[in-house]
């Protein structure tokens, strides 16, 4: 029999930007009817690939065939009319708009008598397209700003759904996806497969690729490493086939257990969104937060950081109360952050990399706390980029020239830069690639190595087990259970967000 | 491309310099006419940094004109009122740090937009300027001599084919608050915060640097800058009225944004300004030797505002 016809097939792409090569010959090519992982680190090029099967990007040369037809792809709309659909990591919507609108954006409303818009007809098509994700507590009729990050990315899928296509491009979908949101994906998207349509999936989640993909193709340095079946291949394999080396761990092992001293302790912490809380953390421990998206996480770490007003409770750092009103005072009491959003809220992208990191320690990194020595700046970045193995032209290079992992590790230098006691981390990892992901780690190692204590607000649950000492559970605004993470098991851990009993033993 | 949106401002800007000096050859490139043109440009100049601090923060004051024409109003009332120079200066030079506080506090502590807030305060302060002054030019004996004098004078420098030459007084302020501002934004860690909320201004606020007060403290600069503004101008024509100052906003905004044509990433310089200023004082300067009608002269501008800025964001897509 002869091998199908494939529904995508992408040889020979090169693409070079400012004569530096991000595709040299990759190729790809996807079967219809299956699920198939692109995968490789930032910077292999697989942005680039999915920019160019989109029409974003014009290609310095590529032989592309959909159903073996030879087509060019010179438009987004060429794109649109070949039966692609891409659903990308940023979101391209307008939150004060509804969710209905926003499903239908770039498309013809219903009408009434052709010129009226039709908005009970429009509100049904859009709670259609909802249902077939299995949403039930998204109405259309509201703005699309009062959901939560996961929710408007499930809307944006939902709307990629609404009529059949032939492939589905989608880069990092669950990045902002609960544990349960996820599945409901990964449900529609076997859906689509036995349809006969296919997925092209970009994820850094190896767990996800494994259990979801049929096939996945490896880009490393702008060229197809391997291309093949998931069934024969271990996930140290695959890691070991994207950044070209084998890795021994995931996660880096702890050198030294958690202290006796407390460093942190939150006593009926109240603020708004945060129901009375209290937990505390040991010199060295890293306590993490787990929880459906939106239970409060967000809420807590900002009290602690003084973004937030404490309404009532007690806080202690070190063995003094605790009590900040900015977060100028929590980074002067010696607490540092690493936001959820490194783009919207870590980073100021066209400045360069060391007075993004010296922007929180400027009165130490200055004359006098008020003239400013950019040599001293500059050599302090370049000593601690390169314990971070920062990969940058140099200190003067602008943040927004680097990759994402390169990115979240100047957040990192910024946090780690004034010796904090106390370091809140939230999706500490988003986005980011396997070995940075491991060098990040090393870093939070290092910190509780000399004694700082860290919160880590994480939906990566493989990430909070291989990390953490202990994982607190939060439930509508409050902590519910605190349990230790080791020996703990994934589905353990998703059974305490939904608040089942699993009958584990803390 | 890079180049042409980096260099196209100065480019242009030799460009218009060949242009009228070929044109004008005798009084065009002479030291007199350029000490001429600083002077000229003073008021502009030192209300155009004052611009570019707010600026740098991606807001902007639209009330400096206004607050330019109120300083030197009360200035005058004063010295007509019998207060000596050195009051009567230091309470515009207070009425202007104060309008900008007032600036700045509609805008951080209330939340304001700024093109909203200054845009009423600007109605405000000139609607000040009339009722103070009963709308009337005050000028005059009422104005003292040195008041007016000083806009006059300046220190020789000496001869240049045959004519004493001297820098005036008032390019020697400009020149002062050119490089108190390039200081303040360049040198200072003032500078890199303005720079950093500029860039990002929730990253900055999780920075753990304090955004309203420094946005309040950034307006306050503006409005002592434009009744320094004011103040020069009074003293060069001996004499404030209630709209002296309008014309210097646009003008402000336009220096500044022709500057940010010259910068890495379109983000406000100080020095950069400064040019944007000397492109628009050359520019009036020349066109006014020529003759050309002062409408028309409007037209150009306004254009070549367009064409710069224009080509800039060109640039900036295609990257």
């Amino acid at each position: 029999m002869a091998p199908p016809i494939p529904l995508l097939s992408a040889t020979s792409v090169t693409k070079a930007y400012a004569g530096v090569p991000a595709l040299s010959g990759a190729s790809l090519v996807v079967a219809p009817g299956e699920i198939h992982a692109l995968m490789g680190e930032n910077g292999a090029g697989k942005s680039t690939l999915i920019k160019i099967l989109a029409g974003v990007v014009a290609p310095d040369t590529a032989d592309i065939a959909i159903d073996g037809t030879p087509v060019s792809i010179e438009s987004t709309k060429a794109a649109y009319r070949l039966g692609l659909r891409f659903i990308h990591q940023e979101f391209n919507v307008v939150p004060t708009l509804s969710v209905a609108e926003n499903i239908f954006m770039g498309r013809r409303y219903p009408r009434r008598a052709g010129i009226f818009v039709d908005w009970a007809e429009l509100n049904r098509q859009a709670q259609r397209a909802l249902d077939r994700l299995g949403i039930d507590h998204i109405d259309p009729r509201q703005n699309l700003g009062t959901l939560g990050l996961g929710d408007q990315m499930l809307v944006r899928i939902s709307a990629a759904l609404l009529d059949d296509a032939k492939l589905y491009v989608m880069d990092e979908p669950t990045a902002a996806l609960t544990a349960d949101e996820s599945q409901r994906l990964f449900r529609v998207l076997r859906e689509i497969r036995a349809s006969g349509s296919s997925v092209l999936y970009v994820s850094h989640r190896l767990d996800e690729v494994m259990m979801l993909c049929d096939k996945a193709t490896v880009l490393r340095d702008g060229r197809s490493i391997d291309s093949g079946a998931l069934t024969n291949i271990t996930h140290d394999d695959l890691v070991a086939l994207m950044i070209g080396r084998k890795v021994e761990e995931a996660y880096p092992k702890a050198v030294v257990a958690p202290r006796e001293a407390t460093v942190f302790s939150a006593t009926n912490l109240v603020s708004p969104g945060l129901k009375p809380t209290s937990f505390s953390l040991r010199e060295g421990e890293v306590l993490g937060i787990a929880g459906l998206s939106g239970s409060g996480q967000s809420e807590l770490i900002r009290a602690i950081f003084g973004d937030a007003r404490m309404t009532a409770g007690t806080m202690s750092l070190g063995n003094a109360p605790y009590a900040p009103f900015s977060p100028a005072t929590a980074w002067q009491s010696g607490v540092a952050y690493v936001p959820r959003e490194r783009r919207a809220e870590g980073l100021i992208m066209r400045r360069p990399i060391y007075e993004n990191i010296t922007l929180a320690h400027l009165k130490r990194q200055s004359s006098a706390g008020t003239w400013l020595t950019p040599n001293r700046e500059k050599r302090f970045t370049a000593d601690l980029g390169a314990n971070m193995r920062l990969k940058a032209v140099g200190p003067g290079q602008d943040v927004i020239e680097l990759s994402g992992g390169n990115q979240q590790k100047v957040v990192f230098a910024k946090a780690v830069a004034g010796d904090p006691r106390l370091l809140l981390l939230e999706e500490p990892t988003r986005g980011v690639d396997v070995g940075a992901k491991f060098d990040i780690y090393s870093i939070i190692r290092e910190r509780t190595a000399k004694g700082s204590g860290v919160i880590l607000v994480s939906s990566d649950l493989p990430e909070l087990i291989g990390l953490c000492d202990r994982i607190a559970i939060m439930r509508d605004g409050a902590i519910t259970t605190i349990v230790d993470a080791a020996g703990l098991r994934e589905d353990d851990l998703v059974n305490l967000c939904y608040g089942r009993t699993t009958g584990m033993v803390a | 491309m890079v180049f042409i949106r980096r260099y196209g401002t100065l480019i242009g800007f030799v460009a218009i310099l060949v242009f009228f000096s070929v044109m004008l050859p005798g009084t065009f490139p002479t030291a007199r006419n350029w000490l001429n043109i600083t002077q000229q440009t003073s008021m502009l100049m030192v209300v155009a940094a004052g611009m570019t601090v707010v600026m740098v923060m991606g807001d902007f004051d639209l009330s400096v004109g206004s607050a330019a024409s109120l300083a030197g109003i009360v200035a005058a009332l004063m010295m007509v009122a019998g207060q000596p120079i050195w009051a009567a200066v230091s309470v515009s030079l207070l009425v202007g740090l104060l309008g900008g506080a007032f600036n700045g506090a509609m805008v951080s502590l209330v939340g304001i937009l700024p093109f909203i807030a200054t845009l009423a305060t600007m109605t405000m302060f000139s609607g000040l300027a009339f009722v103070v002054s009963g709308g009337k030019t005050i000028s005059g004996r009422a104005i003292p001599e040195d008041f007016g004098n000083f806009a006059r004078a300046g220190i020789p420098l000496g001869e240049w084919g045959g004519v004493a030459i001297s820098l005036p007084n008032l390019s020697i302020i400009a020149i002062v608050v050119i490089l108190a501002v390039w200081v303040l934004l360049e040198q200072t860690t003032f500078g890199r915060r303005l720079y950093a909320i500029g860039g990002n201004m929730e990253a900055a606020h999780l920075s753990g640097i304090a955004v309203k007060r420094l946005r309040l403290i950034a307006f306050s600069l503006t409005g002592l800058a434009a009744a320094a503004g004011g103040l020069m101008y009074a003293s060069r024509v001996a004499s404030a009225n209630p709209v002296q100052g309008s014309g210097l906003m646009l003008n402000a905004i336009a220096a500044v944004f022709l500057g940010t044509t010259m910068s890495r990433h379109g983000e406000p310089r100080i020095l950069a300004t400064v040019v944007g200023v000397i492109v628009l004082g050359v520019l009036d300067n020349g066109l006014t030797q020529m003759s050309v009608d002062s409408y028309i002269r409007q037209v150009l501008v306004g254009a070549l505002i367009l064409v710069a800025v224009g080509a800039g964001s060109i640039g900036q897509k295609r990257r």
